[in-house]
């Protein structure tokens, strides 16, 4: 008896999906219009998504790193050098510091602009022009004692500048944060509006299908069995939309990524996107799926209520 | 097998269009549902198969209440019924063989022994040849025989037919009824409503004969006697 209840749904399930992609075939004109509605509206989120999502990445990176910069000045020497170095161990507001001479510095400059135009005009530069500096991690992360700790560092004999990176990294770790709220904004919109036109279709296509469904319905059908097939293709719509919408985001990152190339290369920056993004994928196809599913949800319950059988 | 007892039914802002109506049906019955246009046959039907509701009283179908049915058991409860319509209710946008299958799709049959069981009830109505064809390009009798085979391919144990000679000739008419007839053999209890005199076919069968909603007579009559 069970074993016939499960083969019975089987069947309900491959017929439906069958003649969903049958009816996706004799309209692969319109499906492919639906879809590609899909995957614009899926993209468009996904390209900011990705663009917020690496810089705050790349700000998050520095901030780890770094909170203070103290740049010496240029002619100190060695001793000076482990004079301050033994300022720093003993503060005690100081949970890390690294030292980078100059000539380190100089090394990394020089390798690092190699390969590009630049190297010209640094090979002619004779004599090194960067100062020994340290990079300071605080114990606190609070603004005031980091103030605080910059000007006492600042005070230290034979210290060029003390910078505070806070500032403009907390400037832009907020932006960023907003720029997600934005991009969130933005995306609940555009699921609402996706689920109005996937509703749609599906209504329209409920509307062709009315005479079957009056049928059905008088000889027995359930409603889980009329509405299965519109389910499938909200489904459908959604999985194809989805699978689009990620081929479209690598066009664009491929796009996006090469133009920025020759700029990040005279940076010397390596900033470039990934073109596959595996968790925001999976988050797009997810998402697009149950868009399709819920919009024609929707739809075809209130619309198969409305068709009166008698 | 099928009970009404003093049923009443009116639609939406119409009078009574059954009024106090019980009779009883034993499983493997042949019966007649007669009267005039507008009669209620078509109303009658409908409540047998838990397609209508009724005002008052009770109907049940294999000791079942249909007013009592929850929703989602009223599919399982018109699965039991093979319904052939008054007009035929063939989906014009497939053909013969696809229009048949549709019954089979809603108990979870398919393929190959869908396709066995669809053909054996084209066979039965002599539509065979025809299962490539379009339904609109059938004669009225065609159509009316479809509509049978629809309504037979998944061998319901009652057969419910409303104006199944509806519009056909004499001839036509009688080949139909012995379709009827052969599932009445075979032990299938049928139901079947018509406004026209009874053919030669009938010759000892209950009749229920309704007047302006009133059931005028559930003997068992013969055709003699039904023509005066
Ligand atoms: N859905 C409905 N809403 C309102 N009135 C209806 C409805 N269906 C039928 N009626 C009315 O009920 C009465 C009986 O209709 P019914 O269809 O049962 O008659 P019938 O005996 O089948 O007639 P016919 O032989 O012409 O098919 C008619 O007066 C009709 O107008
Ligand atoms: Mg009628």
């Amino acid at each position: 008896m069970s074993a016939n209840i499960i083969s019975t749904l089987l069947n309900h399930h491959a017929q439906a999906i069958k003649l969903v992609l049958t009816r996706m075939h004799n309209n692969a004109a319109s499906t492919f219009m639906i879809c590609l509605v899909i995957a614009v509206a899926m993209c468009v989120p996904g390209v900011f998504y990705m663009g917020v999502d690496h810089l705050s990445k790349l700000t998050n990176h520095m901030q780890d790193e770094t909170e203070i910069s103290l740049f010496l000045k240029l002619d100190a020497d060695k001793d000076t050098l482990s004079e301050i170095e033994g300022i720093l161990a003993k503060n005690a507001a100081i949970k890390q510091y690294a030292l980078v001479t100059k000539e380190q510095a100089w090394q990394q400059f020089k390798e690092k602009s190699a390969t590009n135009e630049v190297n010209n005009q640094v090979n002619q530069l004779a004599k090194n022009p960067l100062p020994d500096a340290f990079f300071i991690q605080a114990k606190s992360a609070e603004p005031e004692a980091l103030e605080l700790l910059k000007n006492e560092l600042q005070a230290i004999p034979g210290i060029e500048q003390a910078l505070l990176n806070t500032e403009w990294a907390k400037r832009l770790s907020t932006l960023l944060t907003l720029g997600k709220k934005i991009i969130l904004f933005v995306a609940a919109l555009l699921a609402l509006a996706l689920l109005v036109i996937i509703g749609n279709t599906v209504r329209m296509q409920i509307l062709t299908q009315k005479d079957e469904i009056v049928v059905s319905k008088l000889i027995g059908a359930t409603s889980s069995f009329i509405r299965m097939p519109f389910l499938y293709a909200g489904i459908l719509y959604g999985l194809l939309g989805g699978i689009l919408a990620i081929v479209l985001l690598a066009a664009i990152v491929l796009g996006f990524n090469q133009s920025v190339m020759q700029l990040s290369n005279l940076y010397n920056s390596d900033f470039s996107l990934p073109l596959f993004n595996p968790s925001l994928s999976i988050s797009i196809i997810c998402a697009a799926i149950f868009i399709g599913w819920l919009g024609s949800y929707l739809a075809v319950t209130r619309a198969i209520a409305a068709i009166k059988i008698t | 097998m099928i009970k009404f007892d003093q049923v009443t039914k009116r639609y939406p802002g119409s009078n009574e269009v059954l009024k106090n109506i019980s009779f009883n049906i034993e499983a493997g019955e042949l019966v007649f549902v007669t009267g005039h246009s507008g009669a209620g046959k078509s109303t009658l039907l409908k409540l047998i198969a838990a397609i209508e509701r009724p005002t008052s009283g009770t109907v049940l179908v294999a000791n079942q209440n249909i007013s009592k049915l929850k929703p989602s058991a009223i599919p399982f409860m018109r699965r039991r019924f093979g319904l052939v319509f008054q007009d035929h209710k063939l989906l014009y946008d497939r053909n013969c063989f696809d229009n048949v299958i549709l019954p089979l799709h809603i108990n979870g049959i398919s393929g190959s022994e869908a396709a066995k069981r669809v053909r054996a009830a084209l066979d039965k109505v002599g539509l065979l040849h025809k299962e490539k064809a379009m339904p609109i390009t059938l004669s009225g009798g065609e159509q009316q025989r479809l509509a049978i085979a629809r309504a037979v391919v998944s061998r319901p144990s009652i057969l419910i037919a409303d104006e199944p000679t509806g519009n056909l000739d004499a001839s036509y008419a009688a080949e139909i009824m012995e379709i009827f007839h052969a599932f009445h053999q075979v032990g299938v209890t049928v139901i079947i409503a018509t406004h026209e005199a009874l053919g030669k076919t009938v010759i000892r069968n209950r009749i229920l004969h309704i007047d302006h909603g009133e059931l005028k007579s559930s003997e068992l009559l013969s055709t003699e006697s039904l023509k005066s």
